[in-house]
């Protein structure tokens, strides 16, 4: 990610980048969609890497789990129908909330996004494909394989029970034995793959695969949103990752990290969970969001009004969205002080969400709102998200919400939010971009009856639920036989909960209905300027026959559409037979380099199922097989990355008259370095997690003082100098070339590990106490990070070995050389933290 | 490049407060800085602190160039966002009277 | 069946033994304003943005971004905002226990009971399954902890919910303006039996009250 200088670019911006000669159109397409089709048939589906494939695919299949997660909602206001309930008995009615909540928030709305973003932002950019698009299959495949082990445990009747945010103790092995809290754990962590997947790949691509001259600070402001989601998820999931990951161990091996008779601490969980559970709630509106920012000015025929305040709302939304999450842990005890902070932060959250809303109702009054169906939705969304977001400011008071809290009101409070700042706009999203997906034009009248039944569904269920609430009704109870006061509130809120459920029927079929039977659409159907419909309609897999010029961009979609397709602008068709984007700087899209695309394989398929087999041997209790699984895991990784070593034609592309373009494998900073940037940055959030978890128990647990520790015996000071040292040494053999420095750094990186290893094995018994359970886990965490340094210096080694790394293609060797870099610095920072608060320095 | 740095800087100065006052008082509060609960050395501490970030927010606004375009739009956008979460969010360390 | 057929029309007005809006004691009256004042609030802003966005339905006028994005968007929303987060802090100020030598009892959970302690005229404890007894009039504080799970000590007539946590002791402050009984039940979900984990609340005139010695009340 630099601006330097690249040799034969032109010093200046794109603008001056000359147009191709126009060429046959359909010669293009034909070369293109040669190179960039899946395979045929069933294999095709399995090897497939494109983003518009996998985009789709990732959205239909939340579409699927959005039903299945419907169909329990049902079950649930049924059982609620009538206080007995005696519809369902209470371990099934558990199984049934904590599976749909689990499923709308991991298996719905975060994939949906994540598909959104994949499959829109490339069109949207001006790009061809995902920075990574094997990590796009990955991705989806974790998400696929991970929702069915979910699934099954629900076929199966070993569900997860303990509600979708997995309090423990409750969730502990005591009081959940059984897989049930192990299926959660488990299948909601390998989702979660793709969730850091999804995230690095849109940072990169938003970032370095602009079209040419597409100023970041002109990009369309869907790129601003999706860029403060992905860097939101980046931050936000690794801290459920880590307390996923420590409550199955603790399930598993018994390490108490939550284990108050142990000095471990239910709140550490709470916090780690709401420290993810709190910003995901932007992470999903920001989205949504972002769609409505690119739907609200084109459907009124205008421009949108505060751009520049539009992106800093989002800039405050990232940051101030990661300061309110104990507004969910507002009656654990915190004392008032610290609900003040938080009440603070909760309520001033709002701005910038008021911010939008008034730019969005202000573009609208600019310009003449069409009541086509997408605007329907978007006016959906106006009122049940302003709703939403009051109860929200009402439920950030702090004595207010100590009544409201756990009650049917939050219940009512967010399906408010996510339904209005989720949901509406997704369908609004939906029809607005179907032509674009089917090719296809919509069916009339359906769609607008199927809106209006889910709009009264929808506020019918909801709106008394306050007052169901504010009536003392908790959330999560089966029967209430002693509350007739509540019998009409909820009889009602079921009936409207089927009319809703109608709706969303209706709306689906009117999405079928267009895709199997709708007319042809026409090309750009709703005048967009915007450059996702700047092609043919259904979109292509490569999307641009030529990546647009910003003369090019500016001339609306319709007339960009035919002067790409003729390949006049940068880099056109596909001359050389293998998938080319254009990688560029990130403030002013400057073209830097070309960029290979790795094209279809079943290699992601491969990985995820491997992994999957590592989660259903955890799942079985197999412990010592499950650490076995791991080798193919390993292994297939390293296969992976051989598919990134430079191979084939290596001289410059000729993009555009005058603009010579080396290759990525000969160029600066290529994406997969970006990508391992963001990786890192979710890695070393990982490790402030554990961090947090180490300060919290040391300051915040009640309990008895720990007992004396090894590491206190000048020895360990030693051992973890030496290992800190080693780890330093690698660094200067990562940043040395040659084979020489190369095993050098194998050699150090796994004598480092062989001092972990010797450390672990003094270490106090992690059963005995949370802090030496959670010292293991991070001696465990450094002890991972060098092995994984030792292999990439080995793959190293093996490069220079094929020579494949030349004075001019580094190969894997700067990727290594930031790990290593990674790696020594927290493996500093954990030998001071042990250090210190054993008080030896 | 830089000017999206720059963005930055304002609310991650927020944060940084947020957690080192958030921090001083969960210590405060836990007894592990003194004896359990609000004291006066807690109280200054952080008072202190907040002030003191209040004043690095405002050397932050000074130090940026003003200007048109989004480029110089968005640092100072972001240095005002700090400015302002800072100001509201921790303004109860001198309002909150106990632990 | 009787409270059953008694209730259907009043389900428009808002009482019921677990009623947040029908409060028994300060604190819950003090957050029965605080929401009354939030709720005529949020009817009108949404009146507001509704008007806004249906006047956005006609032809395109002239629009000034400062207007919308500054002057509606930041200042209105801090000139609503401000005073409400002021409001609740200072009622959440009125409300806490503080170390003033109040009355103290013990609220102890487990899956799916409690058993409530107070002190007799002797001082010595006196235990009591499901029903918390207390003086009325006077603000008590309230030990909670757990002995498993996390529970939630709730009486929605008196005051806000405090969770009970294993490892940890939560003091809430309730108080009955009245003698009477007053419903709370357990908030978290705890499992199995989260459902039918209710108490009572006794407020006695007469304090401490006569009970039997297995913590029943005395006639």
């Amino acid at each position: 990610m630099t601006d330097a200088p690249v040799t034969s670019a032109p010093a200046d911006a794109a603008s001056d980048i000359p147009r191709n000669p126009p060429q046959r159109s359909l010669t293009l397409h034909r070369a293109l969609a040669r190179v960039w089709a899946n395979d045929r048939g069933l294999w095709g589906q399995i090897t497939a890497v494109s983003h518009t494939t996998l985009g789709l695919r990732f959205m239909a299949t939340a579409l699927v789990f959005f039903a299945i997660g419907g169909i329990l909602s049902m079950l649930i206001r049924a059982q609620l129908a009538t206080p007995q309930g005696a519809f369902l008995d209470t371990e099934l009615y558990n199984q049934i909330f904590t599976m749909h909540g689990s499923i709308m928030m991991f298996l719905f709305a975060i994939p949906m996004l994540e598909g959104l973003g994949i499959w829109l932002l490339p069109k949207m950019l001006g790009t061809r494909d995902m920075a990574f698009p094997r990590l796009t299959a990955l991705g989806y495949w974790c998400y696929l394989f991970g929702g069915l082990i979910m699934l099954s445990a629900l076929l199966f009747g070993v569900a997860p029970r303990d509600g979708w945010f997995m309090y423990t103790p409750l969730s502990d092995a005591t009081h959940s034995p059984g897989i049930n809290a192990d299926v959660w754990l488990l299948g909601v962590t390998f989702v979660e793959i793709s969730a850091i997947a999804a995230a690095v790949e849109i940072t990169v691509t938003i970032l370095r695969q602009r079209a040419p001259g597409m100023k970041l600070t002109a990009m369309p402001l869907f790129g601003w949103y999706m860029l403060g989601t992905s860097v939101m998820m980046l931050v936000g999931f690794p801290p459920l990752i880590a307390g996923s990951v420590l409550l199955e161990i603790e399930r598993a091996f018994d390490w108490p990290f939550f284990d108050p008779a142990r000095g471990g601490d239910p709140l550490l969980w709470q916090h780690l969970f709401w420290l993810f559970g709190h910003p995901e709630v932007y992470i999903i509106f920001l989205p949504a969001a972002g769609v409505m920012s690119m739907m609200i000015p084109i459907l009124s025929r205008t421009t949108i009004l505060g751009y520049g305040a539009i992106v800093a709302a989002v800039l405050g939304l990232v940051f101030l969205s990661f300061g309110l999450w104990v507004h969910h842990m507002f009656t654990v005890g915190i004392p008032h002080m610290a609900l003040a902070f938080f009440s603070a932060a909760s309520v001033l959250v709002a701005v910038p969400t008021a911010v939008q809303v008034f730019a969005w109702i202000g573009t609208m009054w600019k310009g003449r709102p069409q009541l086509v169906l997408p605007m329907y939705h978007i006016l959906g969304f106006f009122l049940t998200f302003v709703m939403g977001g009051l109860t929200g400011v009402m439920l950030a008071i702090v004595p207010f919400n100590w009544q409201a809290h756990d009650t049917a009101f939050v219940t009512a409070h967010l399906h408010y939010v996510l339904i209005g700042g989720f949901v509406f706009p997704m369908m609004a999203a939906a029809t607005y971009w179907m032509p674009l997906i089917t090719g296809k034009r919509r069916i009339d009248g359906l769609g607008e009856a199927a809106f209006w039944v889910i709009l009264i569904g929808f506020h019918g269920t909801f709106f008394i639920m306050h007052l169901t609430g504010l009536l003392g009704m908790p959330r999560r109870i089966d029967v209430y036989p002693d509350n007739p006061e509540w019998i009409w509130l909820n009889l009602t809120s079921s009936i409207f909960g089927f009319v809703l459920t109608i709706g969303f029927a209706m709306f689906a079929l009117d999405l079928i209905l267009q895709a199997t039977l709708g007319k042809r659409a026409a090309r750009d159907p709703w005048e967009a300027p915007t450059l996702d419909w700047a092609m043919p309609v259904p979109a292509p897999n490569y999307n641009f026959a030529s990546l647009p010029l910003p003369e090019q961009a500016a001339c609306g979609a319709a007339q960009a559409a035919l002067t790409l397709a003729r390949g006049e602008g940068v880099l056109p068709g596909a001359p050389r037979g293998r998938r080319e984007v254009l990688v560029s700087t990130v403030s002013g899209a400057r073209p830097l380099h070309v960029a290979v695309l790795p094209g279809n394989t079943a290699l992601p398929l491969a990985l995820s199922a491997s992994i999957g087999g590592f989660v259903l041997l955890m799942l079985a209790g197999l412990y010592a097989l499950a650490g076995a699984a791991l080798v193919p895991v390993a292994v297939l990784i390293w296969v992976w990355a051989r598919g990134m070593a430079p191979s084939g034609d290596m001289a410059q592309v000729q993009a555009a008259p005058g603009l010579r373009l080396p290759v990525h494998f000969r160029a600066g900073v290529t994406l997969g370095q970006s990508g391992l940037v963001a990786f890192l940055v979710a890695n070393g959030t990982l490790f402030a997690s554990l961090l947090f978890g180490l300060a919290f128990l040391e300051v915040v647990t009640p309990g008895p003082a720990a007992p004396s520790a090894s590491v206190e015996h000048l020895t360990m000071g030693w051992a973890m100098g030496f290992v800190v040292a080693t780890a330093g040494l690698g660094v200067l053999a990562a940043r040395a070339s040659g084979s020489g420095a190369a095993l050098a750094g194998l050699l150090v990186n796994l004598l480092a590990l062989a001092g972990v290893l010797w450390i672990g094995a003094q270490l106090d018994d992690p059963t005995r106490h949370a802090r030496d359970a959670l010292r293991a886990v991070v001696a465990g965490y450094v002890g991972l990070h060098l092995l994984v340094a030792a292999g990439m210096a080995g793959f190293v080694l093996d490069q220079l070995r094929r020579g494949e790394i030349t004075p001019d293609t580094p190969g894997a060797a700067p990727a290594w050389r930031l790990w290593q870099e990674f790696t020594a610095v927290t493996t500093l920072i954990t030998a001071l933290v042990i250090l210190v608060q054993a008080g030896v320095v | 490049m830089r000017w999206l740095g720059l963005s930055l800087l304002g609310p991650l100065l927020w944060a940084l407060l947020f957690v080192a006052v958030y921090g001083a008082h969960g210590m405060a509060c836990a007894g592990v800085t003194g004896p359990e609960g609000l004291g006066t050395g807690a109280r200054l501490t952080m008072v202190g602190l907040w002030l003191a970030g209040l004043l690095a927010h405002g050397a932050l606004l000074l130090a940026l160039p003003h200007g048109a375009g989004l480029q110089r739009f968005l640092p100072r956008a972001g240095a005002w966002i700090g400015l302002g979460a800072s100001a509201v969010t921790l303004f109860p360390v001198v309002l909150v009277t106990s632990c | 069946m009787k409270r059953f057929a008694a209730y259907p029309l009043l389900v428009a007005g808002c009482s019921g033994p677990l009623s947040t809006l029908e409060p028994g004691g300060p604190a819950a009256a003090d957050i029965a304003w605080l929401w009354w004042g939030m709720l005529a609030g949020a009817a009108v802003i949404t009146v507001f943005m509704v008007g806004l966005v249906l006047l956005a339905l006609g032809a395109p006028r002239p629009v000034r971004e400062g207007r919308w994005t500054l002057g509606l968007g930041l200042g209105l929303s801090m000139v609503i905002l401000t005073p409400v987060l002021a409001a609740g802090l200072w009622v959440g100020e009125r409300i806490i226990p503080r170390d003033d030598g109040v009355v103290t009892v013990e609220a102890h959970a487990w899956q799916w009971n409690w058993r409530f302690t107070h002190a007799d005229a002797e001082g010595a404890p006196v235990e009591s399954e499901n029903t918390l007894h207390i003086p009325a009039g006077q603000p008590v504080d309230v030990l909670i902890t757990s002995e498993d799970v996390i529970h939630s000590f709730w009486v929605p007539r008196l005051a806000g919910k405090l969770d009970a946590i294993p490892g940890r002791t939560n003091r809430a402050r309730i108080m009955a303006d009245e003698p009477g009984r007053y419903a709370g039940l357990c908030a978290e979900f705890c499992g199995q039996g989260h459902a039918r984990m209710r108490f009572d609340v006794v407020a006695h005139a007469d304090w401490p009250p006569v009970l039997n010695g297995d913590g029943t009340e005395a006639k």
